[in-house]
């Protein structure tokens, strides 16, 4: 088995003895309050390879994050959840809700609605979805919720959210041991870890002095976004490419762990517009300004210094491809390089393009 | 001095000398087969013994294609993407677009001013409108993969060639014989359809191309038959180099140069310094 | 290009009626053709939308409104499509997207998309359909309003939907500088009833063993339906496609004679022109008699509380709910019409609906219905397989002729 594999059921074990752990597998999930409830939030993530079954149950022409987190429950190397969280980010994902039930008949699970847009009525709508999901999660064996504890797991996580600011701006300078990998190891072991053990593992990685990593030619500066690339050496890859990575915007790496900043009283209305006002996936759009991932995306690799952005995304990822031919347009008129490179959350993935990425960053030298 | 440039292929391994002037002392393209290091010492081994030098008198090797990483005396391995832009700008100058197909993909490859690569597509997923798909055509058509280049003289284009992929191109062509459809409208036809394909491609890099020269590299280049389509189909011109086969082990060779002159200068400055 | 299309179309079926050659698919197809006409007018303000819109609420605010996988329908029956597709390609639309979708983006980009005054996307039934929406409202610089359908059935739902549909009318009031006009909406839900009502009597009809339904008759039907939804239209079409099936009950033909198997169409049919559905009918007196979005799965609306009645609507359709809604609505459809086979045409790129097939197979083998899946691109021509898929539906008809019937008469 994999040393991360190890790694993160030793963490499930120390999460059982908690409340409990809580599966969930999106981004947009509301950590905070799963974890007032005195739950673990355990993102399943689709770092395991399992004998390909979801495409019969499903579609095999479906996202593969979707499909190996499927295959996951259908291989039964799931940890021992005390029930599984499902937000409706898309369609795959509500298909994997749907498949789940018949897979883990005997595990709790339910599908939280996500609005597409963050204004107006949604926000209050979003704001109950929150409250059917903590008393969910309450019928689970969870604790009653109220703003105090909500407020004091908002705080953990958020404290999450800078730490790992923090330790990408490390990374960017090659300040970092291990650069962008280590940075994705500890993405990945902190979406499978308490958020106490998280600040405790994160605050000692960020102390850590680094080394003298700089070796032969400097990397060309690149911004990274996309969605789902949970593989710490597909990192290590893009750097033996010649790419320094200098920010990231995925849903395994910095949109996982953002701050949802709050302000007031009523803290679950606070959590909800803290979620939806997160720099977004591509399914997510302001209904005032459509067609804005290819500014935003502009606009991040402007101010992390990149000379040019990579995009990876899982295939048949409809929010994203709808999205691409935008970014594309606004990149070029921008006049800033741009590959698209496209996968299944795998390493194999990014490896088999490895001729497109190194010259793509010949390209730029 | 001489510059050594290697382009492993899946099919062939090709390799270039050029001299200290960058003139070209040998072009050779061996078959690739199954043993990568076998067919490069035997490219290289051929190569000098047409320059009439010994390995001593090669200053550096520049490595591309999908084998670069298995030559061991390389200075650098540089992707066939970089290596194809500096081969044809040496050869034709003033190249703003090329179309490379090779044995198991093809690419457009859209250059600066400069000859430096501006942006480039790839299609490596598929072997539709590669040098594999002539080849299970030629196998269709019982003919000699060599002699298709011609054979679409008189063909009023009447046939098109609707698969999208080879396997099924494959039956289309076996059932249009059986047909009876004449071979040159059926060879007219795939020729259009690969120039179809490659159009696409183009259109990645760019929605349009007026007044760029474009030129074409790779084995399916000297197919004069797929040239014409897709010189047709894009209303312009399609330049053709001597060696369309040796571009990238050309351009390999002169980034071999490039960088070991590179070198020598840093030495130099550092020894200055001292 | 379409407004000849469609001025073509309306006057080549008003000459046929003229002619005595009238018939109730004809009736449906001059009022398609008038949609099309005021789509493509140039005068008329019109609103793309996403599917689940209200359409007879829009219907009533004078907006001719329309879902964009309309285009892409029309474009595939037209045969043109493959350019409209090919131009996405070039620009970085992954050819694995819906072709319903990307054909609509292709028009837009070779403009022959008409301009909207605005757009209304909804979030059900796909992702994929609403990320069209707010594309074309970049291209065209123009509002988008978009209605989130919930998951969830259940008041709280019916409500949120509800008062968003009421902002929605605000939204288009501002736009339009139209109030919304209460004997208007009244007249609407009126027309939208009726409508469904008789449709409730259509399907009823089709129930019947034998059915007078041939496959061709309901191609379509409760989708486009629900465009005419609100406008006299629909109880006009609604009305002859009752009659028609009375006549043909009444005259003791039974569409087709010798028929033998009763099929249930899943999601969509095959937009562009193909001889399948013919010869299933022809050679194994096998006939379409049920489509899973051919039904009526809601109340009348209250006339009183029209708001309430849309939104319950929208979260009433299967399709845009969970899995296990659709399958359960599929089984009673197998029943309610005594269904010999299913057909999934999974098409290609659709994750929303071909995205659970192995589970809707799954759970139409639990009553012993048999699914054949297949694997179309509905409205991509070029892709049509054609001797692959006859191989699949003659394989499957010899099996359902070697099975024991599955209900009993």
């Amino acid at each position: 088995m994999k040393a991360d594999r190890r790694e993160e059921m030793k963490t499930e074990e120390i999460m059982n003895q908690n409340g409990g752990a809580i599966g969930f597998a999106c981004a947009y999930t509301p950590l905070p309050l799963i974890h007032a409830a005195g739950f673990a939030p355990c993102r399943i993530l689709p770092n395991v390879d399992c004998p390909d079954q979801a495409g019969r149950l499903l579609h095999d022409n479906l996202c593969p994050h979707v499909k190996r987190i499927l295959d996951r429950a259908m291989s039964g190397m799931i940890p021992d959840l005390k029930g599984m969280v499902f937000m409706n980010s898309c369609d795959s994902m509500r298909r994997l809700h749907d498949a789940w039930k018949t897979v883990m008949p005997d595990m709790n699970a339910v599908l939280i609605d996500l609005p597409a847009v963050s204004i107006g009525a949604s926000l209050g709508f979003f704001r109950d979805e929150l409250d059917r999901l903590s008393q969910t999660l309450e019928q689970w064996g969870g604790k009653a919720i109220d703003d105090a504890a909500l407020a004091g797991s908002i705080g953990l996580y958020d404290r999450i959210a800078s730490l790992f600011t923090a330790l990408r701006e490390k990374a960017g300078r090659s300040d970092l041991e291990g650069g962008w990998t280590t940075l994705q190891k500890a993405y990945n072991r902190a979406s499978v870890s308490p958020p106490e053990e998280s600040i405790a593992f994160l605050e000692t990685l960020f102390l850590r002095e680094g080394a003298d990593i700089r070796r032969g030619e400097p990397g060309v500066p690149v911004y990274l976004f996309g969605n789902m690339l949970p593989e710490p050496e597909a990192f290590s890859l893009f750097e033996s490419c010649g790419a320094q990575i200098v920010a990231d915007d995925l849903c395994t790496g910095s949109r996982l762990f953002a701050a949802v900043e709050t302000t007031g009283n009523h803290k679950l209305l606070g959590l909800a517009a803290g979620i939806l006002q997160r720099p977004a996936c591509a399914r997510t759009f302001r209904e005032e300004s459509p067609g804005r991932l290819g500014d935003d995306v502009a606009a991040g690799a402007i101010r992390a210094g990149a000379r040019g952005v990579i995009g990876y995304t899982a295939k048949f990822c409809d929010p994203y491809i709808a999205r691409l031919p935008g970014v594309r347009e606004v990149l070029k008129r921008k006049g800033i390089p741009f590959l698209l490179l496209e996968g299944d959350c795998t390493l194999r993935s990014v490896g088999q393009q490895k001729t497109r990425i190194e010259a793509f960053i010949e390209m730029m030298r | 001095m001489y510059y050594l440039g290697i382009d492993i292929g899946s099919l062939s391994c090709d390799a270039v000398l050029i001299d200290s002037g960058s003139a070209i002392a040998a072009s050779v393209v061996v078959p690739t087969g199954a043993r990568n290091r076998e067919s490069i010492s035997r490219a290289t081994d051929e190569a000098l013994r047409i320059a009439g030098i010994s390995r001593t008198d090669i200053a550096a090797v520049v490595s591309t294609g999908y084998g670069r990483d298995r030559v061991e005396e390389r200075l650098s391995s540089v992707t066939e993407i970089t290596c194809h832009a500096k081969g044809i700008t040496a050869l034709l100058p003033g190249i703003r677009l090329l179309i490379d197909i090779g044995g198991q993909d093809s690419k457009a490859i859209l250059l600066g001013k400069e000859g430096g690569v501006v942006d480039f597509a790839m299609n490596d997923k598929c072997a539709a409108g590669t040098g594999r798909f002539l080849e299970a055509m030629a196998r269709a058509l019982q003919v000699d993969i060599d002699d298709m280049s011609d054979m679409d003289a008189g063909a009023k284009g009447e046939q098109s060639i609707s698969s999208m992929c080879t396997v099924f191109a494959e039956s289309e062509v076996v059932s249009l014989i059986a047909g009876g459809t004449p071979v040159n409208e059926i060879v007219m036809g795939l020729n259009r359809a690969i120039a179809s394909r490659i159009l696409s491609l183009v259109k990645r890099t760019t929605p349009s191309y007026p007044d760029v020269k474009i030129a074409m590299s790779g084995g399916v280049a000297r197919n004069r038959g797929v040239v014409r389509a897709i010189a047709s189909l894009m209303g312009h011109e399609v330049a053709v180099p001597k060696d369309p086969d040796t571009v990238g082990a050309l351009g390999a060779a002169l980034i071999a140069k490039e960088k070991s002159t590179l070198q020598r200068r840093a030495a130099v400055s550092v020894s200055l310094s001292l | 290009m379409m407004k000849a299309y469609f001025t073509d179309l309306e006057a080549g079926i008003v000459k046929a009626i003229n002619d005595g050659n009238s018939s109730h698919r004809k009736l449906y197809t001059l009022e398609l053709a008038r949609l099309g006409k005021r789509l493509y007018s140039g005068t008329d303000p019109i609103a793309w939308c996403g599917i689940t819109a209200p359409f007879d609420l829009l219907n009533a605010m004078g907006v001719t409104s329309c879902f964009v996988e309309f285009i892409g329908a029309m474009l595939a029956a037209t045969g043109v499509v493959g350019t409209f597709i090919e131009e996405t390609d070039h620009a970085g639309y992954s050819s694995d997207a819906c072709s319903y979708h990307r054909s609509v983006c292709g028009a837009a980009m070779k403009g022959i998309m008409p301009v909207p005054e605005f757009l209304i996307g909804t979030t059900c039934p796909c992702s994929g359909g609403l990320a069209v929406l707010e594309n074309l409202a970049r291209r065209f610089d123009r509002k988008l309003f978009v209605l989130h359908v919930p998951q969830e059935d259940s008041a709280g739902s019916v409500r949120f939907l509800a008062d968003q549909m009421r902002e929605m009318a605000a939204f288009v009031s501002r736009i339009t500088g139209r109030k919304m006009d209460g004997g208007a909406l009244r007249k609407s839900v009126e027309y939208s009833n009726r409508a469904s009502a008789t449709m409730r009597e259509i399907f009823e009809l089709a129930c019947r063993v034998p059915s007078p339904i041939t496959s061709r008759d309901f191609s379509n039907f409760g989708i486009v339906m629900a465009l005419f939804f609100g406008r006299e239209e629909a109880v006009t079409i609604a009305e002859s496609y009752r009659n028609e099936f009375k006549k043909r009950i009444d005259a003791g033909d039974n569409g087709t004679s010798g028929r033998k198997f009763r099929l249930l169409w899943i999601q969509n049919r095959i937009q562009f022109r193909h001889g399948l559905e013919k010869m299933l009918e022809e050679e194994y007196g096998a006939s379409i008699i049920s489509d899973e979005l051919n039904d009526i799965t809601w109340d009348p609306i209250d006339p009183e509380n029209p708001f309430d009645g849309f939104a319950r609507r929208a979260i009433s359709i299967p399709i845009n709910g969970t899995t296990e809604k659709r399958i359960g609505h599929l089984k009673k459809l197998a029943r309610q019409y005594r269904i010999d086979g299913a057909i999934n045409p999974c098409n290609w790129g659709c994750r929303q609906g071909a995205g659970a097939r192995g589970l809707i197979e799954n759970g139409l083998k639990e009553i012993g219905l048999p699914v054949l899946n297949l694997d179309v691109d509905c409205v991509d021509s070029r892709k049509f397989t054609e001797g692959q898929l006859r191989t699949r539906l003659e394989a499957f008809m010899e099996m359902l002729d070697n099975r024991e019937p599955l209900w009993q008469s």
